[in-house]
């Protein structure tokens, strides 16, 4: 029987969770995720890979943000040194996808480092637009050094096989970006259990405080940068064998934006809020489309003029009556519901 | 008899596999795709597309269709976000399962798509987006009508030069860093090299810049006389606003966008008669004639969003409907491909020049007319005819 937050030994209390119906429902989940590809469509398999690559993305930018305090609008840019990473390892210097993949995180996380060190004496806005000009110093330097990067031309990303499959489309696609976000999550959740994910929730919540404690700011910020940016270098890569292509138009500031979006909707310095966020981000958009081509009338002047408008306004509507209602976000949604039907009849 | 029907039975079923093979393709309909800004700032550009393809789609119905198959576009936005370009296309062609396409947004967003596109053997007509990326290397499925901002802004160069300001020009270019922007700056070198000109300033600058006081003030400084103007939409105003608060005298030439109403709007307070130039008609009895077809199958409403972008949809799609029409009723998209390769003066109703893809690049429209909008009319007027630079 469970005792609710009453532990008996230290393993239980850095265990992920000491639940076996939580684990029989991660079983289920993934066993559904693992047959995903014979049960959906080539579209909707296509939709899947993206909102798992945003959960790689917002998982990442969560540590950094969400668990460390640190917030960045620099995520289209270290999206971008991964995705260009990546792209060029494997088309211009055809190395291997297994060692391109890894490399793109590595490669995005020492590029971190630069932004990190000036993010030692800021905080808030003013690091969030340090991290905004970095994105605008990528952009620039993907355009100027055009003899590495190509320039504004962009790379053609091709030559990605694991075991002879190709894994920039359908179902190797897939299970690769799958295999990913499993490993991603896991890690997140496990670093959030060790001394670093304590240290940067005490960096969060007054850093003054945690340096008196003892904890090394400078090592646990750089850390968080690091970390971070290793993971949404690797969303990156992914995101160049999804498209098959990348230039600098692909990483847009939107992306920054959305991903701060992404972590605020689903609940900020939740790892299974930012997960609910990406899916919740990700999918909204064909919801919206698939609701309005059921419930409007296709032949009405309003609905054929003013679709488009109508579906970004309802984006737009959806995200702020949620956070209205809803400020704690998604994570705030699934508690409130777990707990409802935990304590099912006698719920209050 | 017995063997007789099994065989017919086989034949037949035969026969109906192969046709259901071919994609967006029933006795009764064709699907053709289209990917477009339909949201954000850029919509107007998708709308005006949405507009021409809409058009070409009902005046082909009204005809009888294509060898009696009734032709449906289906619109999907992708923000021109190249990232949602690719998702977009994904959808027309697994959810909605669409023959070819016309539509492509923008030069990122086209190629984005051109993995899919190639990978389904997809007949493409690019009107949107005819950068050289496109066309080069040749996709054996993408043809491509339209100039490339290089000629565009030499044809403008050259007619100042010839016409205007003679050999005294100072010469000042402000461009996109971007792949875009190179284009413009390569018209600009063409003909600041050939006019032995002088090239007083280059300046690039980036995608969504909307202050450009220092720049212009340099341009200012350097007694520019002639502005390679390669800003879009407000940004293009933005420029012209600040050299008339410097009193600056100039000609201005610009991007084709600048030649669409909204844009105009946007540029005419500066009190420039500024040019484009672009490979379809803006004014003329081209556009009379299509303005008085549109009206039998769009709303007032509708009429008033008619820009260039709903000319080169309407000229894309009657072109992809032209290769379909000659494939007969076995339509396949390897015949279609064929035959748009072999397309030879394929009459637009000189809204363009005539196309052709008979050409290694499987490229067409390349020949630019030059426009001035004349701020007292508020109206465009032509300078010369379509022509190849």
């Amino acid at each position: 029987m469970r005792t609710g937050h009453f532990k008996e030994n230290p393993g239980q209390l850095v265990a992920l969770s000491d639940s076996r119906v939580v684990w029989t429902w991660f079983a289920g989940m993934l066993c559904v995720m693992v047959l995903a590809p014979f049960l959906i469509g080539n579209y909707g398999l296509t939709l899947v890979v993206s909102s798992l690559i945003a959960i790689i993305g917002a998982v990442a930018l969560n540590m950094l943000t969400g668990q460390t305090g640190l917030i960045s609008l620099g995520q289209a840019g270290f999206l971008a040194v991964g995705a260009y990473s990546n792209a060029l390892l494997l088309t211009d210097y055809h190395w291997p996808v297994w060692l391109t993949l890894p490399a793109s995180g590595l490669i995005a996380a020492l590029i971190s480092l630069l932004v990190g060190i000036p993010s030692l004496r800021l905080k808030g806005l003013y690091l969030a637009i340090t991290t905004l000009a970095f994105s605008f110093i990528i952009s620039h330097v993907i355009l100027y050094a055009e003899g590495v990067t190509h320039g504004p031309n962009g790379v053609f990303v091709k030559g990605a096989t694991i075991f002879g499959y190709d894994v920039q489309k359908g179902v190797p696609l897939y299970y690769l970006v799958l295999g990913l976000t499993v490993a991603t999550i896991l890690a997140a959740l496990n670093i959030s259990r060790t001394r670093i994910g304590r240290a940067w929730m005490a960096i969060r919540d007054h850093d003054i405080a945690a340096r008196v404690m003892g904890i090394d700011l400078v090592r646990y910020k750089l850390l968080a940068f690091a970390i971070s940016s290793f993971f949404v270098g690797i969303a990156g890569a992914l995101m160049s064998l999804q498209l098959r292509f990348v230039n600098v138009d692909v990483f847009a500031l939107i992306l920054s934006i959305e991903a701060l979006a992404i972590i605020i909707l689903g609940g900020l310095g939740s790892i299974a809020g930012a997960v609910l966020g990406a899916i919740f981000l990700s999918f909204l958009p064909e919801t919206l489309r698939l609701f309005f081509s059921m419930f409007a009338d296709e032949k009405s002047a309003l609905f054929t003029d003013y679709v488009y408008e109508i579906r970004g306004a309802a984006y737009g509507v959806v995200i702020v009556l949620f956070l209205r209602f809803k400020p704690e976000g998604l994570i705030g949604v699934w508690k409130d519901a777990r707990k409802y039907w935990s304590n099912w009849p006698l719920a209050y | 008899m017995r063997t007789s029907i099994i065989t017919c039975a086989a034949a037949l079923l035969l026969s109906t596999v192969a046709y259901a093979a071919e994609p967006g393709v029933t006795d009764t309909e064709i699907k053709v795709g289209d990917v477009n800004i339909m949201t954000g700032p850029a919509a107007f550009v998708g709308k005006g597309f949405a507009l021409g393809s809409k058009i070409a789609a009902a005046e082909i119905n009204a005809a009888g269709g294509i060898n009696g198959r009734k032709l449906t576009v289906i619109t999907e936005d992708d923000g021109y976000i190249p990232a949602r370009s690719f998702q977009a296309l994904t959808k027309l062609i697994e959810v909605d399962g669409i023959f070819a396409l016309n539509g492509t947004s923008g030069t990122a967003n086209v190629l984005a798509m051109m993995p899919l596109i190639t990978e389904h053997n997809l007949p493409t007509v690019v009107t949107e987006a005819p950068a050289k990326l496109v066309y080069t290397p040749v996709r054996p499925s993408v043809f491509t009508f339209g100039a490339n901002y290089e000629d565009a802004f030499y044809a403008q160069l050259k007619y100042i030069h010839d016409n205007m300001e003679g050999k005294d020009a100072v010469y000042g270019i402000l461009r996109q860093d971007d792949d875009f922007g190179k284009d413009v700056e390569a018209g600009f070198n063409r003909a600041v090299k050939e006019f032995g000109g002088k090239a007083a300033v280059r300046v690039a600058f980036k995608k969504g810049t909307t202050n450009f006081s220092a720049e212009m003030a340099q341009m200012k400084q350097a007694g520019v006389t002639v502005l390679a103007n390669g800003g879009i939409f407000a940004g293009a105003a933005n420029i012209l606003a600040e050299a008339r608060k410097l009193d600056m005298k100039i000609q201005s030439a610009g991007v084709w966008s600048e030649g669409i109403p909204a844009s105009a709007a946007l540029s005419a307070p500066a009190g420039y008669d500024f040019m484009v130039a672009d490979y379809v008609s803006l004014v003329g009895p081209a556009n009379d004639k299509f303005k008085v077809l549109a009206k039998k199958f769009v709303t007032d409403d509708e009429l008033s969003n008619i820009s260039r972008y709903t000319y080169v949809a309407y000229i894309g799609l009657k072109t992809l409907a032209e290769g379909m029409r000659q494939c007969g009723k076995e339509l396949t998209r390897t015949c279609t491909i064929e035959k748009l390769r072999g397309l030879k003066n394929f009459e637009t109703g000189g809204l363009s020049a005539p196309i052709s893809f008979d050409n290694p690049l499987q490229l067409s429209g390349t020949a630019v007319g030059v426009y001035q909008f004349d701020t007292k009319a508020n109206a465009f007027k032509a300078l010369s005819e379509f022509k190849q630079y």
